[in-house]
Formats: C-alpha cells, structure tokens, sequence
C-alpha cells in the first residue's frame, strides 16, 4: 500500500480533514485529566505517607503554672510509653514558620496564645490506645488533646478518591467521545465513498482489505494529532510541576509524576490512536457486513 | 433442467425483490454449463441487471436457491464470499471505473485484494492493457478516457484474475457498433480459452450476429433455452 494511490480516496474528505485536529485537542485534555488524577493520587500518598505514623501533641497556654516543665513532663511520658519511637517537642522558631503564611514574619513577637506542640514518631501498626494515652498526659499537662489525624486522613482519602475518579472519567469520557468522532468520521467517509467501496467488495475485496485502507489512513491523521496533543499536554504538566511547588507555597505535596507515570502518560496518545483504529476497523466492518 | 454437474451457475426458482418492495423477478430456474456462452436480453427494466446482480453476488434472493460452481450461495459463509467473487469476472453497465486511480490501478484491483505481490502485477497488468489496445493508456485516469477506451479498462479489470465466469452488463451501450463488434469478438476470445461468458444487452444486431443461445427476461420472468414457460407450468394440484 506504501507508495501508491489508495483505491479508496480518503485524503480529500472534508470529514477526515479535521480528524487530527479532534484527535489533536482530545488527547491534549485527556492527558491533563490522565496527569491531574496521577497528581492527585500522588499528592494522596505523600499526604498519608507523611501522617501516618505520627501523632501531634497539642498542650494549650494556661496560667499558674511553667510552660517548659508540662511539655518536658509530656515528652517523657511519652518517650516511656510502648510504642513511640520519637518525641520532638516542636520550638517556638519552627511553629513561627508553620503560623508565618498567616500571621506573617512578626508572629512570636504578637504574644498570642499559641499552644505547644510535640511531634510524635509511633511505630508503623503500633496499636496505642489514643484515649488512655489522653487521660495520662492530661494528669501531667492538663488540657493536652493528641491528635492522630484520623479524621483528616479519613477526610483526604476520600476526597482523592473521588477527585481521582472524577479525573480517570473525565479521562474516559473524552475517549469515548474521540471514538464516537472517529465512527462518525469513518461512516460519513464509508458513504462518500460507497461506490468505491462497493466495486471492492464485488470484485472479491475481504472487508479487512477495505478495513485497511481506512485504518491506514486514519493512523497517519491520528498519530500526527496524538502527537501534537499530547506534546502540549505533557508541556503544560511539565509546567504545572515546575511552577505548582512554588505557588503552592509548601502546602500542597510536590506536583510530579514518577519515571512509571510519565510512561503512562506516554503510553496514553499510543493508546489513544490504537483505540481510534481500531474503532475505524471494526465501523468499517460492521457497515460492510450488511452487505452481502 | 437436467441437474448438470458442470454448471457453474445454477439457480432454482429464484424470486428476488429490493428490500421491502414488490418482486421484480419471479420463479427463476436455469443452470449454465462451464465454458458456454449466453446472451441476455428483454426490455429495459425487465429484470436483467437485477439477475446479474444475483449471480455476481451482489444481492440475497429473496426465495428459491442459487448455486455458483456446485456451492449453494445461501449456505456459504460469509466469510468465504468474497474468494467465491474473486471466480467472476463482471463488466458492469456504467463500467465503474475508479477516477482517482490510472488505468493501470483499475485493473490490478483484483489482483491487489487477491494478495498477489506488487513485482508481479505491473508486468501482468500491462500485458493485458496491451492485449485490449491500451498501451498508450496505461497511466492514464478514466475521465481522460474515451467511452470505448474506459469499457476495454472494465473488461481488462474483469478478466485480468482468469475468472471462471464472465458477466457483462450492457457492455456495448455506450459504444459504437465497430466497438460493440470487436468487444464481442473479445469476449469470444476468452469463451474459448474455457471462460463461461454471460452478456446482458438489448442489442438485436449482435445476438443476430453472434449465434449464442439467449434467454430473455420480461416483466421479471426468464424463458430461454431449457426453460419451462409459463404457460407449460401448472401448479401441481391442477395437473
């Protein structure tokens, strides 16, 4: 077939003419729908990657008695208790800097009550009774609260799963719809080309042979639009992973993708075009098997 | 009709109609051995085409059977069609070359969907192309053809794979009779060499001239050499 004329004349249809580009900007939202769920899904695994295995100790101001000895009092509770690896008592230089986006670079000499806090390392599977461990340090600093994030990390699982769905669909969605395009394009083309396609099928073409002809063609547009969607798509991920970590100032886990997400996400276009193809040859098939 | 164990063609009480329209041929039977040579004719609108349609498998019957070389077309896959078509070689009325494609491409069409290998076609192609009188053509597109020119390309396209039977439709309905008479003795010419030829015309002067058996086809019934008429048929509870 290379280096001849096609015995069905594709390359004029008006139809197929936009096909790269459909393909083109198809690709191009389907691979940023593909790379926000990979984000999403990464930034949920450095989130409870970095929450598990940890509690917060939260010791609030109160008057009458010294500061320094309640938190010293709770770390070496703490430090006996089975279970725990490390206890860090936070300084107040490393809570100004957690407050400094709110509160701005002049926190500690604002005088607020803010409460001590102890980072606290549990071996991974420890099981430590949070309510007792509470009743303990209470009786040394008293209004202590443990947190042990259960309740945000409930809450952020949830919220990446689902945010995470949402863009795998979105992702779908936009397939489906290049496959629907692709049917369409290759039906209108089938009924341009009718008479063509009908002299094929009488001289003794299988409808593979005619199948080809389309997928060939169909190939060349798509793989050149895959190619250009997906190169634009990839650059504006490649962006939001060079500028997303300095905007999010911290607060967000770092937008980027792993060596087996960038192959996925290469993989996706090869896909993509694979899909449509194939798409073509079964519509193809499908409308010639109404034929005798 | 004796049950010919050579025919290639064989039909029994064949009706046919366009979807879901009225019949436009009723009761069709005639076999036609291997290696003979037939004629067609009846008035336009008679059921010609739509009987060449059905032995170049282009269309169902809508009852009765149709058998091409000794296989009943009804129960062959569909699969398997396609190779069957690649034995029948069709002229079709309106020629239906390929514009965007040289003479040359037209007739390696049924050797392309037959596989054959590109080194071999060009050689075989041209040596046909010659044999028709249309050396000089050979890159040339059919809309730069004339209607003689175009109807040697149809012919040269249908018998370039050695088909085992040879339909034409109106093959001479647009060309002069000096033409019509030199594509007769061409297809003659191939009738000898063991195809099966069928050619579907309403010119008188060739059958007249061409002494072939010819079967007629009026308001979609067909009479003929070895063809009961209506008027011998009698349902079976009258006789």
């Amino acid at each position: 077939m290379i280096g001849r004329v096609r015995d069905v004349p594709l390359s004029g249809d008006p139809a197929s003419r936009y096909l790269p580009w459909t393909v083109g900007l198809l690709v191009f939202l389907a691979t940023l729908a593909f790379a926000a769920g990979m984000f999403l899904s990464s930034a949920g695994d450095a989130w409870r990657q970095n929450l598990s295995g940890t509690l917060t100790v939260q010791i609030p101001v109160s008057d009458g008695s010294d500061r320094r000895e309640r938190v010293e009092a709770a770390a070496e509770l703490l430090r006996t208790t089975p279970g725990i690896v490390s206890v860090r008592p936070i300084p107040d230089s490393e809570i100004a800097v957690l407050l400094e986006p709110w509160l701005g670079k002049q926190v500690l000499g604002l005088d607020l009550p803010v409460p001590d806090l102890i980072d606290v390392s549990v071996v991974r599977g420890a099981d430590i009774d949070i309510a007792a461990l509470s009743a303990r340090l209470a009786r040394v600093a008293p209004g202590a609260v443990v947190d042990d994030h259960a309740i945000w990390l409930r809450r952020l699982t949830e919220f990446t799963r689902i945010a995470e769905t949402v863009s795998f669909a979105v992702m779908i969605v936009i397939l489906i719809s290049a496959v629907a395009t692709v049917i369409f394009t290759t039906r209108t083309g089938l009924a341009i080309h009718s008479d063509v396609v009908e002299v094929l099928h009488l001289i003794g073409a299988q409808d593979s042979y005619v199948a080809r002809q389309f997928q060939q063609h169909t190939l060349r547009l798509a793989s050149a639009g895959a190619a250009v969607g997906f190169l634009l798509g990839a650059g504006v991920v490649w962006l939001t992973h060079v500028y997303g970590g300095r905007l999010s100032g911290g607060l967000l886990p770092e937008l980027a993708l792993g060596p087996l997400q960038w192959a996925m996400l290469v993989a996706l276009p090869v896909a993509a075009v694979l899909l449509v193809v194939l798409t073509v040859g079964i519509t193809v098939k499908r409308v010639l098997g109404k034929m005798m | 009709m004796a049950n010919g164990v050579g025919d290639i063609v064989r039909f029994e009480n064949v009706g046919m109609r366009y979807r879901l329209g009225a019949e436009v041929l009723h009761d069709i039977s005639f076999s036609l051995p291997a290696g003979s040579f037939h004629f067609l004719t009846g008035p336009s609108g008679a059921g010609k085409s739509s009987l060449m349609r059905l032995m170049y498998l282009a269309h169902r019957p809508s009852r009765g059977s149709i058998s091409m070389f000794g296989r009943d077309v009804s129960t062959i896959p569909r699969s398997e069609l396609a190779a069957l078509r690649r034995r029948i070689g069709v002229v079709f009325q309106d020629f239906r070359l390929i514009d965007h494609l040289s003479a040359l491409d037209n007739v390696a069409l049924p050797l392309r969907v037959a596989g054959a290998k590109e080194g071999q076609i060009r050689n075989h192609v041209a040596e046909l192309l010659k044999w028709v009188g249309l050396e000089g053509q050979i890159d040339d597109k059919p809309t730069t053809l004339s209607g003689g020119e175009q109807q040697r390309v149809a012919i040269a396209r249908a018998v370039i794979a050695r088909p085992q039977i040879l339909l034409a439709d109106e093959p001479t309905g647009n060309v002069d009779d000096d033409i019509a008479i030199r594509l007769m003795y061409l297809l003659e010419e191939l009738n000898k060499i063991g195809t099966t030829v069928v050619v579907a015309t309403h010119n008188e002067s060739l059958i007249e001239r061409f002494k072939h058996p010819c079967f007629h086809v009026e308001d979609g019934l067909l009479s003929g050499p070895g063809i009961a008429t209506r008027d011998d048929w009698k349902p079976a509870g009258l006789q």
